[in-house]
Parts: C-alpha cells; sequence; structure tokens
C-alpha cells in the first residue's frame, strides 16, 4: 500500500470511529460495515453526511449501496474528491 | 393483513426462523439487488429490522417493510433525508424517531433500501403505520 492510500484510509477510520464512536483499534480496510462494524442504517447516514461534510462532496444515493467495507470508502473518496 | 413479532433476545436471523416454524413454513430465502429477502416460492411476505437489544419480525400477505429504531436525535443528517415540509415538523427525538423509522420502513416495503434516497420519501403523503414500544419506535410500510 502506497503512504498516500494510508493516509486516506486512516482518515476514513478517524472518521467512522468519531462517528460511530468505535474503537480505531477494530476497523481495518476489509471490515464490512454491517456485519464486522455492526452498523445500522441510521449509522450508515450519519456516516455518509459525516464524509460529505469532511470532503465538501456530495454522495450521490444511488452509490451508497456499493459501501460495503471501509475499503470501498476509501476508494470512492480517492476517485471523487 | 400483517402480523408483528418482537423479540428481546433473537436475532433477526433466528426470530425469522421461529416465525416460519411457527407457520410451518420451509420455504429458502432468496435476495433481490438490494438485498432484499423474499421466501422462494411461497406467496408470504416478511420484513426484519433490528436496534440495539430488539429484533422484529413482520409477515404479510402482501408486500411489507419494518423498521425498528431506539429513539435518538440526529439532526445532522436532517438535511440529507427530509424534505423542507418535513423538517419543519421535527423538534425533538421523539419526531426524528418517527421520521426515520417511517422512512426506513418504506424503502424496505420498495425493496430497494437507502438507494432510493430517503429525501424522496415524503412521509406527508404516505400511510404508514407507527407504533411506540418501549424506548424505541417500528414503522410498518404496505
Amino acid at each position: 500500500m502506497k503512504k498516500d492510500d494510508n493516509k486516506e484510509l486512516n482518515k476514513v477510520i478517524d472518521i467512522i470511529s468519531k462517528t460511530c464512536e468505535i474503537d480505531k483499534k477494530n476497523i481495518k480496510e476489509s471490515s464490512n460495515l454491517l456485519t464486522d462494524l455492526e452498523l445500522e442504517s441510521l449509522d450508515v447516514v450519519d456516516l455518509i453526511v459525516a464524509f460529505e461534510n469532511e470532503f465538501n462532496i456530495e454522495i450521490q444515493d444511488q452509490d451508497i449501496k456499493n459501501f460495503q467495507t471501509v475499503g470501498d470508502i476509501v476508494n470512492y473518496l480517492k476517485a471523487h474528491v | 393483513m400483517y402480523k408483528l413479532f418482537i423479540s428481546k433476545k433473537l436475532s433477526t436471523k433466528d426470530l425469522l426462523n421461529k416465525v416460519l416454524k411457527k407457520y410451518n413454513i420451509k420455504s429458502n430465502i432468496i435476495y433481490n439487488e438490494f438485498g432484499k429477502p423474499f421466501l422462494k416460492n411461497n406467496e408470504l411476505y416478511f420484513s426484519l429490522s433490528n436496534s440495539k437489544e430488539y429484533s422484529v419480525c413482520v409477515i404479510s400477505d402482501s408486500n411489507i417493510g419494518v423498521d425498528i429504531e431506539y429513539i435518538t436525535y440526529k439532526p445532522s443528517i436532517l438535511n440529507k433525508i427530509c424534505t423542507n415540509d418535513e423538517k419543519k415538523l421535527i423538534h425533538n427525538a421523539n419526531d426524528f424517531t418517527k421520521m426515520w423509522v417511517k422512512k426506513e420502513s418504506y424503502v424496505k416495503y420498495l425493496g430497494i433500501g437507502l438507494s432510493y434516497g430517503l429525501k424522496n420519501v415524503d412521509t406527508l403523503k404516505l400511510d404508514i403505520i407507527v407504533k411506540k414500544y418501549n424506548d424505541y419506535y417500528i414503522a410498518i410500510s404496505m
């Protein structure tokens, strides 16, 4: 993994940890949002808004279904920010 | 016509299995592309939801969607999920949670989930059942 990839990943992990009150050490790039992090729909929307505010983007509703893992979010942000 | 089952102990999966066993239904579960579950080769519809320690299951002879949520308030997401008219009606955690479960139950009824866009669900124009259960709200769309 490149240094920039780590930076993006760490930022995403920071936001998930802060928004959803999950210990950072339990959040990995491969973590599934629903099955591993046990997020509910309300948490997911809360996260989407947190990412939108942090990265100054608008995440389209139809893209949400592609966010299965933390890595999916990192890849989406790298492509759209 | 629907029946609602609530459990404090069981996971949604275990609750569904218990309900299916009660009605002697042995169908396999299949999913649409957005993850909505259906019974294979069976005309009974069901929907599941959980929040904190509670799981709920509804079954019906027509399409149905259910959502349960612990009473909470996240004003930061109002602009993302509410129309301007809906926002005017939300003043506290009760208002927020009722609005949330209505929208969630409706997108689950549609079988599309969050991808439909919760702001596109105008709860002021929809007739959705809402019940309060302890510190939770449950909504049923059908």
